[in-house]
């Protein structure tokens, strides 16, 4: 299978097996809960990475070399200042409720960072294409 | 090809020194930065630890109060996993995953940064919990209820420690989550799954248990703050509690194999490059990786044995399971250094002592595996000396063979090798003292989290040792903080690949560049690929030789 999925779906096959086997014995619906949130957890990924874009079998050996660029960020502001954001309106709910408005209006202007930071990821791959054109 | 910087083009140059540190999204950035905040909190629980030790060392000490003798254990124990353990081995993941599967960043490097940094004010918030009127958190690392339910403890100290964790192990998850996406789509072509170097096999396997279980852990504590603060009721009477360690321990016991495989990794690497042999039954050991940490998921009622909410044989069974997979580990270590030419490395040292001392701690857990034996030595200091031997004596020890092993690829220099096997002789000596008589007070039915005990016969020589050991355990800490001081000040360099590594990492330079691989990789044919080049170079040699 493609995507990378295989370790994650014998995993999943795996934590279904001894789940199946605890519930049965166990008969306790919470434990069933939290089972089926780690089974389905894992199922989930294992299909979004088979769904998403799939990849050249690996074994199969390298790929065609591309000139296509990937743009690659080194830093963000926007990051950091989500993370302050989360943590500030977490941390408000013991401290004081303003320290909660505070970091909800943090998270507003990091989201709009992170945007920003993504559009000139693209721009800049946008350029490098226009530039190599003829 | 790539565009690097592309974020900022057009915007500002990108920042250099301690902001630029803060502000990083490259994997080795991160990941170093969550390592040395780690080690920052584990010195920090370290000196709480000798402020439990010297309480308890005799009978009826009064060095600290009860109150602070609880805040103490608590915080400890919460620092250890929450904000040492368990992110160490994460960070591990994030600087060498990429590495060894020869990618050139992790997937996501906003999201690994924005958990990164939900990580470290979650710690902070943790830790800001020491500053409230009414104390830290108290209510041991785990916080039980109806404990820590807000009639039985009030304050904004416990409200801080709920928080704190729901932070930590959110950015922890995150962060995990990267790690898992970036094996699943960065790996360089010809890494095909059995073709990845164990440690990374350990790193997926522990970043998996992350994302199946540490959600569970935040559901709790978030339904706990909801209790102590708006008044709900999730959590009350015997249905509750049981409710909430059921919660808990879903999260509590795969935590306890995040913060080993990683460590079983670093150690099994070092012994391999150290005996320079590829390391024994490769296939068994991904199979055993893949049980052992399904198992360990499946295991999590058996530290609620005596609370009668439990189905005890259930989770006996699946417990004493365990051992298949750990027998294959212990076996593969055997068959890695039987015929290998071992040179006696520190590194390797540290492995060898992981594998030895976590012995103690599996043997210690079988018996705590049955429930029949349990009973007698639950909640007393068989417990505390069995998980310090699996998470101290073990995963710290494998830490330090993964620190030695990879401190010349991050930092570009060698770490002391005499200091280094000083330090593991004097944490080997202190770790058994310290760990060791905690069997027997536990056997004697000496229990847990008391400040004081009374003057039972030996009792209070028992302690003493122990209490001796920690303090030589710190020696041995501060001998490791020496060296690195010395080894980056008068730096010995370390090229490329002290060690006649297997693995990628070891092809790229010291440290590794940005986007870590500027010359191609090799063919990719093995989980060792640099091996694979050795023994083409020495087998073409002979057969010149021969002609």
């Amino acid at each position: 299978m493609r995507g990378g999925a295989i370790p994650l779906l014998a995993w999943a096959l795996l934590l279904s097996v001894l789940y199946a086997i605890n519930v049965v014995w166990t008969g306790k619906g919470l434990d069933a809960a939290m089972a089926g949130f780690a089974v389905a957890a894992t199922i989930v990924t294992a299909l979004a990475l088979a769904v998403r874009r799939p990849r050249e079998a690996l074994r199969s050996g390298p790929p065609p070399p591309s000139e296509e660029p990937k743009a690659i960020p080194t830093a963000s502001y926007g990051s950091v200042l989500l993370a302050v954001g989360v943590a500030a309106t977490v941390f408000g709910l013991s401290f004081a409720h303003f320290v909660v408005y505070f970091g909800g209006g943090l998270i507003l202007v990091s989201l709009g960072l992170i945007a920003r930071e993504g559009y000139l990821q693209r721009r800049a791959l946008r350029r490098w294409r226009e530039e190599r054109q003829p | 090809m790539t565009i690097e910087d592309a974020p900022l083009v057009g915007d500002r140059r990108r920042s250099a020194g301690w902001v630029g540190a803060a502000i990083s999204t490259d994997h080795k950035r991160i990941g170093l930065n969550l390592g040395l905040c780690s080690l920052v909190f584990f010195l920090a629980g370290g000196v709480m630890a000798l402020f439990i030790r010297a309480q308890i060392s005799q009978p009826n000490n009064h060095i600290v109060s009860d109150q602070a003798y609880s805040e103490l254990f608590t915080m400890h124990g919460s620092t250890m996993i929450y904000l040492f353990v368990t992110p160490m081995a994460i960070a591990l993941a994030i600087y060498l995953v990429p590495l060894q599967i020869g990618a050139d960043e992790i997937a996501g490097g906003r999201t690994t940064l924005a958990g990164f940094w939900i990580w470290l004010l979650g710690g902070l918030t943790m830790e800001a919990s020491w500053l409230a009127n009414d104390g830290a958190g108290r209510d041991g690392w785990f916080s039980y209820t109806p404990l820590s339910e807000s009639q039985y403890t009030p304050g904004v100290g416990q409200d801080l420690w709920t928080l704190g964790v729901i932070l930590a192990v959110t950015g922890t998850t995150i962060m995990a989550a990267t790690v898992v996406w970036t094996i699943a789509r960065r790996r360089a072509p010809g890494m095909a799954l059995l073709r990845m170097p164990v440690f990374t096999w350990t790193a997926l396997v522990s970043v998996l248990m992350v994302v199946g279980s540490f959600p569970v852990l935040i559901a709790a504590m978030i339904l706990l703050y909801l209790d102590r603060t708006a008044g709900t009721h999730f959590f009350v009477g015997f249905t509750g509690s049981i409710d909430y360690q059921d919660l808990f321990w879903f999260y509590g016991h795969p935590v306890v194999y995040v913060m080993f495989f990683p460590y079983l990794g670093a150690a099994a690497e070092a012994i391999a490059a150290a005996a320079h042999k590829r390391w024994f039954g490769y296939k068994a050991f991904v199979a055993s990786m893949l049980a052992f940490s399904a198992l360990s998921m499946s295991v999590w009622a058996h530290h609620m044995y005596t609370t009668g909410g439990s189905v005890n044989e259930a989770f006996a069974f699946t417990s004493t399971l365990l051992l298949i997979p750990a027998g294959v580990e212990y076996f593969d270590v055997l068959g890695t250094l039987i015929g290998g030419s071992i040179v006696l490395r520190t590194s390797m040292l540290f492995g060898l002592a992981f594998f030895l001392q976590f012995l103690i701690g599996g043997v210690s857990g079988i018996w705590i595996a049955s429930p029949v034996l349990d009973y007698s030595n639950h909640d007393t200091y068989f417990i505390i000396g069995h998980f310090h031997y699996t998470l101290f004596a073990g995963s710290i020890f494998g830490f330090f063979a993964g620190v030695y092993h990879w401190f010349p690829k991050v930092t570009g220099a060698m770490l002391r090798e005499r200091l280094g096997k000083l330090q593991l002789v004097v944490m080997v000596i202190g770790t058994n003292m310290t760990f060791f008589p905690m069997f027997i007070l536990g056997q004697e039915g000496m229990v847990r989290r008391i400040s004081r005990y009374p003057e039972h016969p030996g009792w209070g020589t028992l302690n003493l040792i122990e209490s001796i050991g920690a303090g030589i355990i710190a020696i041995g800490v501060l001998i490791f903080l020496v060296n690195a001081w010395i080894s980056l000040r008068d730096r010995v360099p370390a090229g490329a690949d002290p060690w006649e590594g297997q693995t990628l990492e070891w092809w790229t330079s010291s440290p590794p560049p940005v986007l870590n691989f500027p010359e191609p990789l090799p063919p990719i044919t093995s989980y060792a690929p640099l091996q694979d080049l050795r023994e083409q170079a020495r087998e073409r040699e002979r057969e010149r030789v021969t002609t």
